[in-house]
């Protein structure tokens, strides 16, 4: 027990020092978080929106599939991912493989389902009478989408939060595709895992700590929003 | 001529729900669609709002006819507002509920402000122009809704069950403001009701509707009933194998019959000899309804009748007493 009480003080220490490695640690996986989930929500809002508001022959077939993704696990992403962008892939000429970029393009493949479903799930649970409203004030089918994706506006902030946390707390697909390159690649779960494999637990348990205040800045944030809306 | 409905159908499944061979709507008039639950207001009431495409037949809206294959109907729906049953009001203040419909139609901020006002004190509504929508009350809410529906200044407004979810006090606001729109902004009116006694005092003209179906009474006295011939050679419509009514029609069988409660007379004993089609009854329920006495009688099922005052005062008529029940051919529809 004093083992984990010296960590957690000699992290904090750490975390006030202003390490100059752990604070690039922290930026890398922010960066390559961000990006993704951006990427991941720009593509996912608006397909899960389309799946969930229009009819369509193979729409329960497709979201079956879509629910289906939502247990891939990272590693196998890592690997498919890999395979495309290996020296001996079909993509092996970008020269992807250890990048920032690929860890990018894994995380979106990894999150993509997880924004698509809860947007899905977040349209198709507002109330038919908001787009019939819509309607007979006047609003053109566009102004009527528009409408419902309003009303359904703080459960897709929850899906891309829920995006988020689900990318910056994976290790696969980072440790694969990014090879954790110190000063590079190198983010906070990649490096928690190598001092794990050193035996140092400090910069483990700071690098622990960052990621709860993170998660836990993002939904005051997002309750904020939500308080101040009065939703 | 606002609305001609021409052999109009709206089926889901094997289900018949609307069955309209003919029905016209005059402008600036205020209609009921009245009848019990399923009997298919509801949906007409979408499929003239341009929510909800018919199966078959055609609707014209000012002599014009509606093309429900033309994907986007946005400018008519402008001309047409609907208030639903339960409204939903937009997660935001009433002001932007209100402003949504102006927004839409490119309206200049400032008119909106203007428009918005005068929508909000025409409900009652003005001090709440800055509440959060969905926190309202239910009448709140209605009347919130019809605020909204008027300011987008239509010419048609359907009200779906307006008064059904609020209390009194509101019922009577919502009446009021349903006269109003009609009288001072000429805009036509449409609206659905179970209760035959607020499509009585607030319409100009009452359509019944029963199982999808026009029907050319009050749904108060639609039977069941069966045809038979007695052993003289007259037609008979048995109801509930007690009660027989001589007519005249070519239907056999089971059939259903509506009696006109207009058309239905109560006589004291002793004026009854001689006639067709007399029952005896008793007085059950007496109550006032637009210059009118509706009289509830028993005679072996509840019937309704509406008869002028003066007719219950020459006959000394009041709850309890026993009474004959005139139903005369004219006053019964066989379908």
């Amino acid at each position: 027990m004093s083992f984990l009480v010296d960590s957690f003080l000699s992290a904090l220490l750490l975390l006030w020092s202003f390490d100059p490695e752990l604070y690039f640690v922290i930026y890398v996986s922010l960066k390559v978080s961000f990006s993704s989930t951006l990427i991941a929500s720009l593509l996912g809002v608006p397909a899960g929106f389309l799946i969930a508001f229009k009819e369509f022959r193979a729409k329960r077939f497709l979201i079956t599939v879509l629910n289906t993704f939502l247990a891939l696990p990272t590693v196998v992403v890592g690997l498919v991912v890999y395979a495309f962008i290996s020296r001996r892939g079909i993509l092996g000429i970008l020269d992807l493989l250890y990048t920032q970029t690929a860890m990018v393009i894994g995380q979106v493949i990894l999150i993509f389902p997880v924004v698509a479903c809860l947007t899905i799930a977040a349209i198709s649970r507002i109330d038919d009478r908001y787009r019939r409203t819509a309607m007979t004030l006047g609003a053109t089918p566009f102004q009527t989408a528009l409408v419902v994706f309003r009303e359904a506006r703080f459960a897709v902030i929850a899906a891309v939060i829920a995006a988020f946390g689900r990318v910056i707390a994976e290790v696969g697909i980072s440790m694969m595709l990014g090879g954790n390159a110190k000063g590079y690649t190198r983010t906070m779960t990649t490096a928690m895992a190598l001092e794990y494999d050193k035996g140092e637990f400090v910069l483990g348990v700071a690098l622990g700590m960052v990621l709860l205040l993170i998660s836990f800045t993002m939904n005051i944030f997002f309750n904020t929003v939500q308080g101040k809306t009065g939703a | 001529m606002l609305f001609a409905i021409k052999k109009l159908t709206k089926v889901y499944g094997n289900r018949t729900v609307l069955n309209l061979p003919d029905l016209v709507f005059e402008k600036e008039i205020i209609y009921a669609l009245q009848g019990p639950n399923g009997s298919g207001k509801t949906t007409l009431l979408e499929i003239m709002s341009l929510l909800l495409p018919p199966s078959t037949g055609t609707i014209l809206y000012n002599n014009k006819k509606i093309d429900f294959g033309n994907t986007d109907l946005t400018p008519l729906r402008r001309e047409i507002v609907m208030v639903q049953q339960n409204p939903v009001l937009f997660t935001t203040t009433v002001y932007k509920n209100l402003e949504f419909g102006l927004k839409i139609r490119g309206i200049p901020r400032m008119e909106r402000q203007k428009i918005v006002q005068e929508s909000l004190d025409l409900v009652g509504m003005r001090e709440f122009s800055n509440a959060q929508a969905h926190r309202l009350s239910g009448g709140e809410t209605q009347r919130v809704a019809i605020a909204r529906a008027l300011a987008c200044s239509p010419r048609v407004m359907f009200f779906d069950e307006p008064t059904s979810n609020v209390d009194v006090e509101n019922q009577i606001v919502i009446e009021r403001i349903i006269q109003d729109i009609n009288v001072q902004k000429k805009i036509s009116v449409i609206f659905t009701t179970h209760n035959l006694t607020q499509a009585s005092r607030l319409s100009h003209d009452v359509i019944s509707l029963f199982d999808g179906r026009q029907v050319h009474s009050t749904y108060e006295n639609i039977f069941a009933g069966r045809i038979v011939e007695d052993q003289a050679g007259r037609r008979l419509c048995l109801i509930r194998d007690e009660i027989g009514l001589s007519l005249d029609t070519e239907k056999a069988g089971p059939v259903r019959l509506t009696i006109d409660p207009l058309k239905v007379t109560l006589l004291r004993p002793q004026e009854a000899e001689g006639k067709e089609n007399i029952f005896d009854g008793r007085l059950t329920q007496l109550s006032e309804e637009q210059g009118l006495v509706r009289a509830v009688v028993n005679i072996g099922i509840p019937l309704y009748v509406l008869l002028p005052k003066q007719s219950l005062k020459e006959r000394g008529l009041t709850v309890g007493d026993p009474v004959k029940v005139l139903c005369p051919p004219e006053a019964i529809h066989v379908f």
